[in-house]
């Protein structure tokens, strides 16, 4: 499982203390900025974009933490959230350009390659742009299973889907991948 | 299932993106300092109460309540129709008047009832079969 989403039992209990809560949510910041910014950024390919929806969904969770019971783990409430405001945001983003998903395919790939916030590796460049050809759940499976390897079970609790599905969901969108790949040779 | 093909070996798990420099290094901080006062929360029962004994008993109180349920319900049903079904043919005039009849009896009773019975039942009176030979005679 990937290290982040283990739950830091001491810190979900000072979350669910009102004296506590407020310090325990600036080590939750700490703790899930990064992968939980890999994750939006990877669906909206942009800096600005990413930094914005990260905010947003740590805004949305400091709002809801009352409803944060410990019951979920804490990753998966998070990545819920980053995901709900991902979702929105590129729904959002067709409507307002007047795209359909198909549209935003290219919309994606021209973000890709205007991207200046690489590091040159043009191999994972390319890969990124054979990520933006899948339908848009199937590349949220695509980037928590292939970049984060979460396990099924992880991705079925954030995305609500079985695991059956999620595994034929992954194993379809590698073929398509590859599929990306063996084109352009 | 063989998830990840050679492509995706040779490409390996790095996803090429970077971040401005110094983005991660202070966003924690920049971040709980954009978090509004939640006064609220601290009059809110956010830390979970213990779980009382109700709460531990009701699942099982609500199971028995059901099933409580469902037996008053079968126990109401079976007052409500019970006795018609269970009540004697003789009871029916329908069936009283069929069974009283000669006829009825030759045609649907009698016809059903094999020869082996009705020795097993002259035998069970005590009759002796003998004593109804020599009657025949």
């Amino acid at each position: 499982m990937a290290e982040f989403m283990h739950d830091n039992p001491k810190l979900v209990e000072r979350l669910r203390d009102p004296a506590t809560v407020r310090e325990a949510f600036g080590e939750v910041i700490a703790q899930y900025s990064e992968p939980l910014y890999r994750q939006i950024r990877r669906m909206v390919q942009k800096h600005d974009d990413a930094n914005d929806l990260l905010q947003n969904t740590f805004l949305k969770a400091w709002s809801n933490i009352e409803y944060f019971r410990g019951d979920a783990r804490l990753g998966t409430w998070l990545y819920k959230i980053a995901v709900n405001e991902t979702l929105s945001h590129l729904d959002r983003e067709r409507k307002r350009k007047g795209v359909s998903l198909d549209d935003q395919e290219a919309s994606l790939i021209n973000s890709i390659e205007a991207d200046t916030d690489i590091d040159g590796d043009m191999l994972a460049l390319r890969l990124r742009k054979a990520i933006a050809t899948l339908p848009e759940k199937q590349r949220l499976v695509f980037n928590m299973r292939y970049y984060d390897d979460m396990p099924y079970d992880e991705i079925s609790a954030v995305l609500g889907t079985s695991v059956g599905a999620l595994k034929a969901s992954y194993h379809i969108a590698v073929k398509k991948v590859e599929q990306f790949f063996s084109d352009g040779d | 299932m063989k998830e990840d093909n050679d492509i995706l070996k040779t490409i390996g798990r790095s996803d090429g993106m970077t971040v401005p420099d110094g983005y991660f290094a202070d966003f924690a901080e920049r971040m709980a300092g954009q978090l509004p006062q939640r006064p609220e929360l601290a009059a809110m029962n956010v830390v979970a109460p213990p779980a009382s004994l109700w709460g531990k008993l009701r699942p099982y109180v609500y199971m028995a309540a059901m099933f409580a349920g469902v037996w008053c319900m079968l126990k109401i049903f079976t007052t409500v129709s019970g006795p018609q079904q269970l009540a004697p043919m003789d009871k029916n005039p329908v069936m009283a008047k069929a069974f009283g009849s000669d006829e009825f009896f030759s045609d649907y009773v009698l016809d059903d009832v094999s020869s082996n019975d009705v020795i097993d039942d002259i035998m069970d009176e005590g009759i002796d079969l003998d004593s109804l030979m020599l009657d025949f005679e």
